[in-house]
């Protein structure tokens, strides 16, 4: 049974006719054809399909349609600001964070909200954050790495300025 | 050489905006006008007769298109062996295989219709090991085996269910152990694994009911050769077969051969021109794609006591699966370099690829070597230390060196092995004391690459001086793209954002064997830099007249041809394509490239002159340490020495370490794709099946060596596959030294090192 379902998606007022046990990944996907999000197991296991569900990263294979009255959605597809990349994407360009870019989506969205909670992180820190969205190309090196230089960059935006190197 | 521009150089890859921003389309993310969904219903039992399948429900279901089994699609296909149906014929052979398919107008309709599918199964005996499954009485898997359409390379062996056998004959290895000081007998396991690549496994299909054209859009690692296995399989002409190749979500093996083609074409014939998707979810790809080959490898060794190898015997039981797949090539690159890279005068291998009924195992990452050399590398210092030898040592004294003639018959050239034995162990201060409890090992490999084969390249230039690369590797990730744009800008002398690779598809881009056996930088390098220079050698030929300069006066610079001495008068690529051919015309360069091998290897003996176009050699270090309390392995740090030839591109060849390395890891210490005694995977899910994630990894020292391969585009080799190969015998090594006790069994489980300090200690 559909229902209609109004909510924010990368900003803008989105309206789509959609059953409430519709997952939100599966209405991004195939009812309204965004598929930057991807889906990697479809059972919360991966990390690949993590958008934002009002202001916090979720598996958005584990969300229903129904729950998201009014909800304010972000995605892969929101991140940039302009034409500007955010420096979370532009540092996976620079350092090599992705190879076949599958999980590539789920990883921004979390590091883009890692960061928020701590700018300063430990190599550490950034891998433990990390440890629920799997990669199978990279060995996570140049994916911690690129964290690691995002957060130099946040940091020197926000005018803080401490660097640990 | 000094004078490479882009070639040599850490570029940005050229595919990640798309990868970063959302927008690049996967196979998985495709969606085509029209298109139904289909679902596969999987066999219950490991082996049983299909005694009665009854469809009529599940065809009369609101919103379901079409059903189909077997019947329907009476085709079968196989890269080696002819042995695999589109749909299960008569019979299922392992819990997972598809028996029938639905298509429908959504999902969920497809998923409701086939709990209406009656299947009546009568079971048979089955076999889960490769063993068991190859004893004399064993019931046949293929009872038409015999009848199989087969590749020469074929080869049997008076047991059941062998679907290959493959040996090596070099000296007597009677003689060489009555030469030995130290005999040394040991068996090694590794078990059932899978490629998991993040992305799961999708096809979609469209038959033209007008004129039968078959297109199918596939994130497929081996478009032409799928295209002929379509055509061979479906009698038609290959011109009737096209397929589009998405974006890959990442392989390492398990998208080669057809997996879920012959599913969305055979429903695709039933459904009057509408496409169909036919998309596995993780479940269905843990349980009904591909998983590497499980193997038992008994190890034979004579050694004299100053540490010289006289004699090694192997047997390797490779376990199949279902079908063969690509297990008979498996079985023979696999079990051909298993004695391992070093002078041994007297060999002898006996490599059998056994069908078992357990989900289908093919190529992944490595193709075989990684069996081997968790076992020949174990072996190596378990003789060590027995010879009261250091293994570094042991291995530098026997390993093979420029000139040597390997023991199946080819001479060795461009041998980088000695260097990356020393660089990986120095990386983890081999030479320094270690503390209490802390153990090092090493392991070293070379592979080889198949051989013969060919790529085609063509490199188009416009009227803007834009360059377009037409090749057939496929971007799986591994980063081809960027390294066939490198070499066009290198050879073109344009900077590289100049240059695009066209989107493959095979009614357009010429052929190209396969993205397998790291053979693309090699193989399609060399094509593409062919294609580049004749294109060069065009715009050299127009520009002669037009800047009234002899050849070997012309000079190409950054997208221009000028006179030497003269580059204030420079004309572009675009104004003399322009100028000669017209507007908007399109100047294109074309070349073939094949390594010949010359005289097929000899079923027989195994030998051959050239077994492998390059080489590939690699020696990994790892330190670790064990909690004695619960038997975890911590790893300290993992250096990582590969011979690359030449690095096209060093951030790249560092990422294919760092990658590989992670998955050797993965599989050294958590991955065991589990079935039980009934034949079911028991943990088809990333909750149960341990991928290693990002704070299961130590520290990564990748180091890159260039022994150049003057064949190859630059001095390259192969990088791709061997990142994993040797990195569980340099843990296992590791650990064996850090707890005085070894395990030859993977993964090195919490609960087996565990028991193998009870054993050590007695208890």
């Amino acid at each position: 049974m559909s229902q209609t379902i109004e909510f924010t998606l990368n900003g803008k007022a989105t309206s789509v006719d959609a059953p409430a046990h519709r997952l939100l990944l599966d209405l991004l996907r195939d009812e309204i054809g965004v598929t930057g999000t991807k889906e990697g197991c479809g059972t919360g296991d991966c990390g690949a399909c993590t958008v934002y569900l009002n202001g916090k990263p979720v598996n958005s294979c584990l969300v229903l349609t129904g729950e998201l009255g009014d909800a304010d959605i972000v995605t892969v597809e929101g991140l940039k600001d302009g034409d500007a990349y955010h420096p979370i994407q532009a540092a996976f360009i620079a350092d090599g964070g992705a190879q076949c870019g599958y999980c590539t989506p789920g990883m921004l969205m979390m590091a883009k909200s890692f960061l928020e909670e701590n700018p300063d992180p430990t190599d550490d820190d950034i891998r433990f954050a990390l440890s629920g969205n799997l990669c199978r190309c990279t060995g996570y090196v140049k994916i911690v790495e690129a964290v690691q230089d995002a957060a130099a960059e946040l940091r020197r935006r926000a005018g803080k300025g401490q660097d640990h190197e | 050489m000094s004078e490479l521009k882009v070639v040599g150089h850490p570029v940005t890859r050229v595919d990640v905006d798309e990868k970063v921003t959302g927008t690049a389309i996967y196979g998985y993310d495709l969606v085509l006008p029209d298109m139904l969904h289909g679902k596969v219903l999987f066999s219950t039992r490991p082996h049983a007769r299909i005694v009665r399948i009854d469809l009529e429900k599940a065809r009369r279901h609101p919103g379901v298109v079409c059903a189909i089994s077997g019947a329907d699609v009476p085709w079968t296909h196989g890269e080696s062996i002819k042995d695999k149906p589109f749909l299960a014929q008569g019979k299922v052979r392992y819990i997972g295989e598809p028996v029938a398919a639905v298509a429908a107008v959504d999902e969920d309709t497809a998923q409701e219709a086939l709990k209406l599918i009656e299947v009546e199964y009568e079971d048979l005996p089955a076999y889960f090991t490769p063993e068991e499954a190859c004893q004399p009485g064993a019931v046949a898997i293929h009872e038409e085996f015999e009848s199989y359409r087969k590749a020469p390379i074929i080869v049997g062996a008076p047991m059941p269910n062998v679907c290959e056998h493959f040996k090596l004959r070099t000296g007597d290895t009677a003689e060489g152990f009555r030469q030995s000081d130290l005999v040394l007998e040991e068996s090694y396991y590794v078990p059932v694994i899978q490629h998991a690549a993040m992305e799961p496994h999708s096809a979609h299909a469209q038959v033209d009911p007008d004129t039968g054209q078959v297109t199918v859009w596939v994130a497929n690692d081996a478009p032409f050769r799928a295209l002929t296995e379509v055509a061979e399989a479906l009698g038609l002409p290959q011109e009737k077969i096209r397929l589009i190749n998405p974006l890959q979500g990442g392989g390492f093996g398990s998208k080669g051969g057809l997996k879920l083609e012959p599913i969305a074409m055979g429903l695709a014939f039933h459904t009057n021109g509408r496409p169909v998707r036919v998309k596995f979810n993780r479940e269905e790809t843990f349980i009904s794609t591909l998983v590497r080959h499980e193997a038992t490898v008994h190890v034979k060794s004579g050694v004299k006591n100053d540490g010289t190898l006289m004699a090694r015997h192997m047997t390797l039981y490779w376990g199949g699966g279902a079908y063969s797949e690509k297990s008979p090539t498996v079985c023979i690159r696999g079990s051909l370099p298993s004695p391992g890279p070093y002078r041994i005068p007297h060999v002898h291998v006996d490599g059998y690829a056994v069908y078992t009924n357990k989900p289908v195992a093919g190529a992944f990452r490595g193709y075989g070597i990684p069996q081997g050399a968790w076992a020949t590398e174990q072996h190596m210092d378990e003789l060590a230390r027995r010879l009261a030898m250091d293994p570094l040592e042991f291995r530098l004294k026997n390993v093979f060196v420029d000139g040597d003639t390997a023991y199946w018959g080819e001479q060795l050239h461009n041998v980088g092995l000695t260097e990356t034995l020393t660089k990986a162990a120095a990386a983890i201060d081999w030479d320094k004391p270690k503390p209490a409890g802390v153990g090092r090992g090493l392991a070293c490999i070379s592979k080889p690459t198949r051989s013969p084969t060919t790529s085609n390249a063509g490199v188009l230039v416009d009227t803007n001086g834009q360059i377009t690369v037409l090749a057939g590797t496929v971007e799986i990730g591994q980063g081809c793209n960027t390294i066939l744009s490198q070499v066009a800008a290198e050879e073109l002398k344009v900077p590289i954002e100049q240059v695009q690779v066209a989107p493959l598809d095979t009614d357009v881009i010429p052929f190209d064997a396969s993205t397998t056996s790291s053979r693309s930088t090699y193989h399609m390098g060399n094509a593409v830099r062919g294609a580049a220079i004749h294109a060069r050698e065009q715009l050299l030929e127009m520009a002669g007249p037009m800047l009234e300069g002899k050849e070997e006066e012309l000079v190409v610079s950054d997208g221009k041809v000028h006179l030497k001495g003269h580059d204030e008068i420079a004309l572009t690529f675009g104004e003399m394509i322009r100028r000669k051919l017209g507007a908007d015309a399109v100047l294109r360069g074309d070349a073939s490239y094949t390594y010949e091998i010359g005289k097929d290897l000899d079923l027989e003996t195994g030998h051959s002159d050239h077994a492998s176009a390059f080489y590939m050699y690699a020696t990994q270090a790892a330190e670790a340490s064990v909690d004695e309390e619960t038997g975890r392995v911590r790893l300290h740090r993992l250096s990582a020495a590969h011979d690359v030839g030449k690095a096209i591109n060093p951030l790249n060849c560092v990422a294919q370490i760092e990658g590989g390395v992670a998955q050797g890891i993965g599989s050294a210490l958590h991955e065991n794709l589990v079935i039980d005694e009934n034949g079911k995977v028991r943990n088809p899910s990333f909750l149960d099946y341990h991928l290693v994630t990002s704070v299961d990894l130590p520290e990564i020292i990748p180091i890159i060596v260039e022994c150049a391969e003057p064949e190859g585009p630059y001095g390259a080799k192969g990088l791709g596959e061997p990142g994993l190969a040797p990195t569980p015998a340099a843990i296992g090594n590791a650990v064996a030294d850090a707890i005085k006790s070894r395990i030859r069994e993977l993964p090195l489980t919490p609960e087996r090192v565990f028991w193998a300090l009870e054993e050590r200690d007695g208890k």
